[in-house]
């Protein structure tokens, strides 16, 4: 029965995981950068999630708008920071992420306060009973949200046009260019999806401890890059596959090995152990 | 652009130090106080720089130490050992400041104790709680409790006053968690407390799901969980959510209205051991806990409290010395029996704080009393 339980809380971390960890590998994907940023537009999901709904009762409207302007900062992040060093070698993309997210970490505490926000009325908490086990509604959500959102994007790039112009631009960007696919306007929609999808997995874990800080991208900063490693850099299955295990070894880990490792310990533990028996993490990349 | 706020930001970030009091006149006593004004702490770090300010405020209002004003010298450490060093050495040699205070965790507060001592500059740490902090030497003096101290009173107030034997701990992984869970076991045995198993997690961590299950698994009577109001506040709220309704018993780093505010309903009936009575009668608590919500604009925390408290020591400390002569104001601090926000404040020989522990719980939506630990020998810091 516990093992049970703590099964299923390692698969909602893991969808958590997954939909914060997409927007990265999308974006490592197309353009070979490792958009430590994401982690803060994933914090400004959530903040503006929580604004929203606090100031207009609708957490439906907050989730809808944050992505939505999120989703629009991440194309700004892209046109202002990244299309101007794309020439330098991935490093230089590297450290300015790097300046951009500790940047908004303390953009975010001169705004809105260093002690964090919290929702009016925190809304899915209710108790939902599957057999023996209680999950809240905000845990169920996140693992719906995961599915859905996560099957949504797999319809479209497999099987509309957008979505096989997208993947031939990540193949082979000059190619896709010469077939006259617009490679600018599918790198704008590449962050307008992944950073959508931070904004939706902000608000959900903002929900789960109804507190929106800072320092919150802190923790998905380098964690989702342990897991887009593991899922072999710039591979979606992989990063989904990589996200779910991960949940799943964290979950027991905290309860069987967490008084000598501690649970962001064990993400790099099992990111060295898998990596010195598959070089190329779990799925070959590119 | 965000490029460019994001330059204005940090160009603002680095402009320290950040003066404040009400006069940069030659001949005013300065204090130096270093806290984490940004980064993960600075939340601790805004309540205490608000409650040194109003010390500083409240001493020149009533006419400073002996006709001089008091100023403060603050500056960032972002609770980094590493920063506290520099800052240290500039608060000394740099801006020469008689005092010292530290508003900031055991990290930082370690590092700058060393520089202070070996300066020969008193230094008080207002609330962060590793033992070797007093032990860098007889300059440097601590307001609030250890860590040890208060986990020892934790074990009193789950074994003899909520008299709940079958308990579990949940330890929060740095030298405050730790140290508390270390008092704690310590006393356990003499007040019949069975601990039937204990869990770890990361400062970090907001999501609690497998201690959750596990807790709930072991079917405890009580559970002694460490943890600051960021980490508390999702823990209590999804021990609740779960169904788990045993007393929860906490500490001063749940002190803050913020807790409340996190846990929501859950938070109603959580215990913990602090240092800051909110129904308290006693003058000078009372006082600051009214002055410090109208000039802050928000509810008073513990860290608060011992920041305002240290001061009050410093600026006690500085009117009896009579002089700005560090060996005169050491003895002076020494020799400290001053009422302040946090109780009655007097020193053994390493510098530790001997005062009774508060025990507030949430009713209501506020922190209230619960009782009051007075017990001389459990509570006896360590003076060597």
């Amino acid at each position: 029965m516990l093992h049970l339980e703590l099964l299923i809380q390692g698969l909602i971390y893991g969808s958590m995981y997954a939909v914060i960890a997409v927007g990265l590998t999308l974006v490592y994907g197309l353009l070979r950068i490792l958009h430590v940023a994401h982690a803060g537009l994933f914090a400004l999901g959530a903040y503006l999630g929580l604004l929203i709904t606090n100031a207009t009762g609708s957490l439906v409207l907050g989730m809808l708008s944050s992505a939505a302007l999120v989703g629009v900062g991440g194309m700004l992040i892209y046109r202002l920071c990244y299309q101007p060093i794309l020439n330098r070698p991935p490093h230089v993309a590297l450290i300015a992420s790097i300046g951009l997210f500790i940047a908004m970490e303390e953009i975010f505490r001169l705004i809105f306060g260093p002690y964090g926000l919290t929702y009016q009325n925190p809304p899915l908490q209710s108790q939902i009973a599957l057999g023996e086990i209680h999950l809240r509604a905000a845990e169920l959500g996140m693992v719906i949200a995961a599915v859905v959102l996560l099957g949504i994007l797999s319809y479209l790039s497999q099987s509309t046009r957008i979505g096989i112009a997208w993947r031939a631009t990540v193949d082979d960007s000059d190619m896709a260019k010469s077939f006259g696919i617009d490679t600018i306007k599918v790198r704008y929609l590449n962050f307008f999806i992944g950073s959508g999808l931070a904004a939706v997995a902000g608000i959900f874990i903002s929900l789960l401890s109804n507190l929106v800080e800072p320092t919150m991208g802190g923790v998905p900063a380098y964690k989702a890059l342990a897991i887009i490693v593991l899922g072999g850099l710039g591979n979606v299955k992989g990063t989904l596959i990589a996200s779910l295990l991960l949940g799943v070894v964290e979950a027991f880990g905290t309860i069987y090995i967490g008084s000598i490792l501690d649970r962001d310990a064990i993400a790099f533990a099992f990111l060295i152990v898998v990596l010195m028996i598959r070089p190329q993490g779990l799925f070959a990349g590119r | 652009m965000i490029k460019k706020l994001a330059l204005i930001v940090l160009a603002v970030g680095f402009s320290i130090p950040v003066l404040s009091g009400s006069s940069h006149a030659a001949d005013t006593i300065k204090i130096g106080f270093n806290a984490p004004l940004t980064g993960f702490a600075a939340s601790d770090g805004k309540s205490a720089s608000e409650g040194a300010k109003l010390a500083v405020e409240q001493v020149n209002a009533a006419g400073g130490i002996n006709g001089k004003l008091l100023e403060l010298v603050i500056y960032d450490d972002q609770a980094k050992p590493a920063q506290a060093i520099p800052i240290a050495n500039k608060l000394i040699g740099q801006d020469k400041v008689v005092i010292g205070v530290s508003g900031s965790y055991s990290g930082p507060t370690r590092s700058a104790a060393g520089v202070f001592q070996e300066a020969g500059i008193p230094y008080i740490a207002a609330y962060a709680i590793h033992p070797d902090i007093t032990r860098a030497g007889n300059y440097v003096f601590r307001t609030s409790f250890l860590g040890q101290i208060q986990g020892r009173g934790g074990a009193k107030l789950v074994g003899d006053i909520l008299e709940k034997k079958n308990v579990v701990i949940i330890t929060l992984q740095n030298d405050f968690g730790k140290s508390l869970a270390a008092g704690f076991k310590s006393k356990a045995a003499d007040f019949g407390i069975k601990i039937i198993n204990e869990y770890e997690y990361s400062i970090k961590d907001r999501q609690f799901g497998s201690i959750v299950a596990k807790v709930k698994a072991d079917n405890p009577d009580a559970i002694y969980a460490s943890g600051y109001y960021f980490t508390a506040g999702p823990l209590v709220s999804q021990l609740r959510a779960a169904g788990v309704t045993v007393p929860i018993i906490g500490q001063e780093g749940y002190d803050s209205q913020k807790f409340i505010e996190i846990a929501g309903p859950a938070s109603e009936g959580i215990i913990i051991t602090t240092s800051l009575d909110r129904d308290s009668d006693v003058p000078e608590t009372r006082n600051f806990i009214d002055a410090f919500e109208k000039r802050a604009g928000f509810k008073v925390d513990m860290v608060a409290a011992s920041a305002h408290t240290a001061i009050m020591v410093a600026a006690d400390a500085l009117k009896r010395a009579g002089s700005t002569d560090p060996e005169a104001l050491r003895k002076a601090i020494a020799a400290t029996n001053l009422k302040a926000s946090t109780g009655t404040i007097s020193f053994n020989a390493l510098g530790e704080v001997m005062k009774s522990v508060q025990n507030q719980v949430v009713k209501d939506g506020n922190w209230h009393r619960h009782s009051v630990i007075d017990d001389p020998a459990l509570l006896a810091p360590p003076d060597k």
